[in-house]
């Protein structure tokens, strides 16, 4: 077991972080956040410039054949870089995560056409599957396709999706789960197909955008599909297996939003801490009081605890694309199952970005009202973080049952 | 043919601590970087050899774990890079350094410059570019702020001084010793490029490498020695801090050299 943090992992968060400093101070982003979305193209184009967007996709496939461990190190430099958490919720959770195991499950024009271009920037590619009548719980899902000789048709809604005016500005397209046969009662999961939906394609209409509390470069909105025409070789995967896709999808986008998350609880403790040391109250520095002094401690206790949490789901995530394969799902998964897997990422998912949510309300409080202001990052991480304590990639309890499930059996889950 | 660019691995902090018994850096703790202005020769070796033929060879000297600085000259964009590491070479002043360093361009061989940065930002001496020339016999600029021509037989700098600007030509080969302007944009290694850097071996070299007949580095070839080494001493008190809002700060600045006398 070596702890150790290689020079090659290193670099790379070097160089993102030289990357933010120079392209997107914190002066910039400010700016960014408070004239909202959609995100500037150029961040788009300079990250994927410096390979971190889909970085884990195989070189042969145009990504830069990144493992999840370093994948995922770069995605706390992204967190560190842009404590709002618009950077890392576009560019990590939904391109990368999600756009890395879209990219196993397309067919070949799908990668030609969508995958490589937003890899090099060119275009966004995002996750749809929430509905007006269900999100976490999938028997509300009434978006349906059915199969019309080559084609399939598609018509339902989905809402709170995360990239849809960047994805109208910019070319792209969504993976959106449907209906292709009822939902057994009891098994709600099965029945459900992924298919990739282009955003331009006729009879998707973009829904308006919501007003969200915070990471508010990227846009929050929806879109309804009437009659929508795909090929079958927009088909993800087998017919009626969505469900397991989108569960792996989740699994990396989750891992990026957690490593994303202990970055930002970095950066909030790197602001905070010089001005706890200098400014005085009663004759004494912020930081001697025990009331601060100690709440930092318990906060940086936890990060590191994360960090750690992170990089070994990370860790076990490699090992099982080792043994799946990389490209296609080929072999088996031997030393870790998916389910161990994602109790781990479940456990990462529930602590990281509450901890950041946590270190950027305190760190407001330490601060007093310089805190509260605009001159430091607090209230744009802690508005921003909140996303993903809210439930972006899977809400709080839904990441205690998937922990519980594996500690006490499938006979346990409360709902399904 | 090629460009050799001598770098070293340097403290990444602005205020060194100094053992108060051995007299030496403290290094334990401390985050090391790319001397700064070693990036900025290594940037412009890139920059000036564009899609031509010539080779880029990182060479330090120094422990094992410089090693790091290294692999970031590999990503930046260095072709070879080159560890001198040994014992022997312990406790070097800069001249045992500049003649090691020499023996190692030596040794690579076939070079048509050798760029360098003017100083490094731990030791501050800006004596082994200059040793190393010396050393090889062949001509230096120092204070380059910029190579503007390399070709098959000269290079052409301009250099910095008091007054302005130099422009120097200098057959090659030659050595170039660059300081770092403000205006200076490092490359950001890409992942591809830290990947491929990965892929490359760093060549570790010892004494016995490059030695010859009669050469003594470390302590025995070093001429001068370091009897003490010590920070400045802080100064007390003295001083104004202003922390305002910028317009309210700037006129209480004015307000102040105004009292002082400073300005009129």
């Amino acid at each position: 077991m070596d702890f150790n943090i290689s020079d090659e992992v290193k670099l790379m968060q070097e160089s993102v972080r030289d990357w933010f400093k120079r392209n997107l101070p914190l002066d910039k982003m400010r700016e960014i956040d408070q004239k909202g979305h959609p995100m500037p193209k150029e961040v788009i184009e300079g990250l994927a410039g410096l390979g971190v967007i889909m970085g884990v996709i195989p070189e042969e496939r145009g990504g830069q054949g990144l493992n999840w461990f370093k994948q995922a190190a770069i995605a706390e430099e992204i967190g560190y870089g842009d404590p709002t958490a618009a950077c890392a919720a576009a560019f990590m959770a939904v391109m990368t995560g999600w756009g890395f195991t879209l990219d196993r499950y397309a067919s070949e024009g799908i990668r030609r056409d969508f995958i490589r271009p937003a890899i090099a920037g060119k275009k966004f590619i995002g996750i749809a599957t929430t509905e007006p009548g269900g999100g976490s719980d999938v028997a509300g899902f009434k978006s349906k396709a059915e199969k019309s000789g080559k084609n399939w048709i598609l018509n339902g809604e989905k809402t709170f999706i995360s990239g849809v005016e960047e994805c109208k500005l910019w070319g792209g397209g969504y993976w959106v789960n449907v209906r292709t046969g009822p939902a057994p009662a009891g098994a709600a999961h099965k029945n459900m197909t992924s298919f990739f939906v282009p955003i331009d394609a006729p009879g998707v209409e973009m829904t308006e955008c919501y007003r969200d509390a915070g990471r508010m470069a990227i846009s929050t909105a929806g879109f309804t599909m009437t009659n929508v025409k795909v090929p079958d070789d927009y088909r993800l995967g087998e017919e009626g297996k969505g469900f397991y896709y989108t569960m792996e999808g989740f699994d990396n986008a989750r891992i990026l939003i957690g490593a994303s998350s202990v970055g930002i609880t970095q950066r909030v403790i790197d602001e905070a801490i010089p001005y706890i040391k200098e400014r005085k109250t009663f004759g004494i520095p912020l930081a001697k009081n025990e009331g601060i002094q100690f709440e930092l401690s318990d906060i940086y206790k936890e990060m590191e605890a994360s960090r750690l949490m992170y990089q070994k789901t990370a860790w076990m995530q490699d090992i099982r694309y080792d043994e799946e394969g990389w490209l296609e799902r080929k072999g088996k998964a031997k030393t870790f199952q998916p389910t161990d897997i994602a109790k781990w990422i479940a456990m990462l998912k529930w602590k990281a970005p509450a901890l950041a949510l946590h270190a950027a309300e305190r760190a407001m409080l330490w601060l007093g009202a310089a805190g509260y202001t605009d001159e430091y990052p607090f209230q744009m991480a802690w508005r921003g973080v909140m996303s993903y304590v809210v439930g972006a990639e899977g809400g709080q309890n839904i990441q205690k049952i998937v922990i519980g499930r594996e500690l006490l059996g499938n006979e346990f889950v409360p709902y399904k | 043919m090629r460009i050799i660019v001598c770098v070293k691995q340097v403290p990444d902090t602005t205020e060194v601590e100094i053992d108060p018994k051995t007299g030496t850096i403290i290094r334990e703790g401390v985050p090391s970087m790319l001397n700064p202005f070693d990036e900025f020769a290594l940037n412009e070796a890139i920059r000036i050899r564009g899609t031509g033929q010539i080779e880029i060879v990182a060479l330090t000297m120094g422990p094992p774990q410089a090693e790091e600085a290294l692999f970031k000259c590999l990503a930046i964009g260095a072709d070879r890079a080159v560890l001198l590491s040994d014992r022997a070479f312990a406790g070097s002043d800069t001249w045992a350094t500049s003649l090691a360093l020499s023996r190692a361009i030596e040794a690579v061989g076939d070079y048509c410059a050798v760029f360098c940065g003017h100083q490094a930002t731990d030791g501050d001496t800006a004596q082994v570019g200059p040793e190393i020339a010396r050393q090889l016999g062949i001509p230096q600029m120092t204070y380059v702020e910029k190579v503007e021509e390399l070709d098959g037989k000269s290079v052409t700098c301009l250099k910095e001084t008091d007054e302005g600007y130099v422009r120097l030509k200098a057959k090659l080969p030659a050595l170039v010793a660059c300081i770092s302007p403000s205006s200076f944009v490092p490359i950001i290694p890409k992942m591809g490029q830290i990947l491929k850097a990965k892929k490359k071996t760093i060549e570790k070299w010892g004494a016995d490498k490059v030695a010859k007949p009669g050469d003594k580095f470390g302590l025995d070839g070093s001429p001068t020695q370091v009897v003490k080494t010590y920070p400045p001493p802080k100064k007390k008190g003295g001083g104004v801090k202003i922390s305002d809002p910028p317009d309210a700060a700037v006129r209480k600045l004015v307000e102040y050299l105004r009292k002082e006398g400073l300005v009129r």
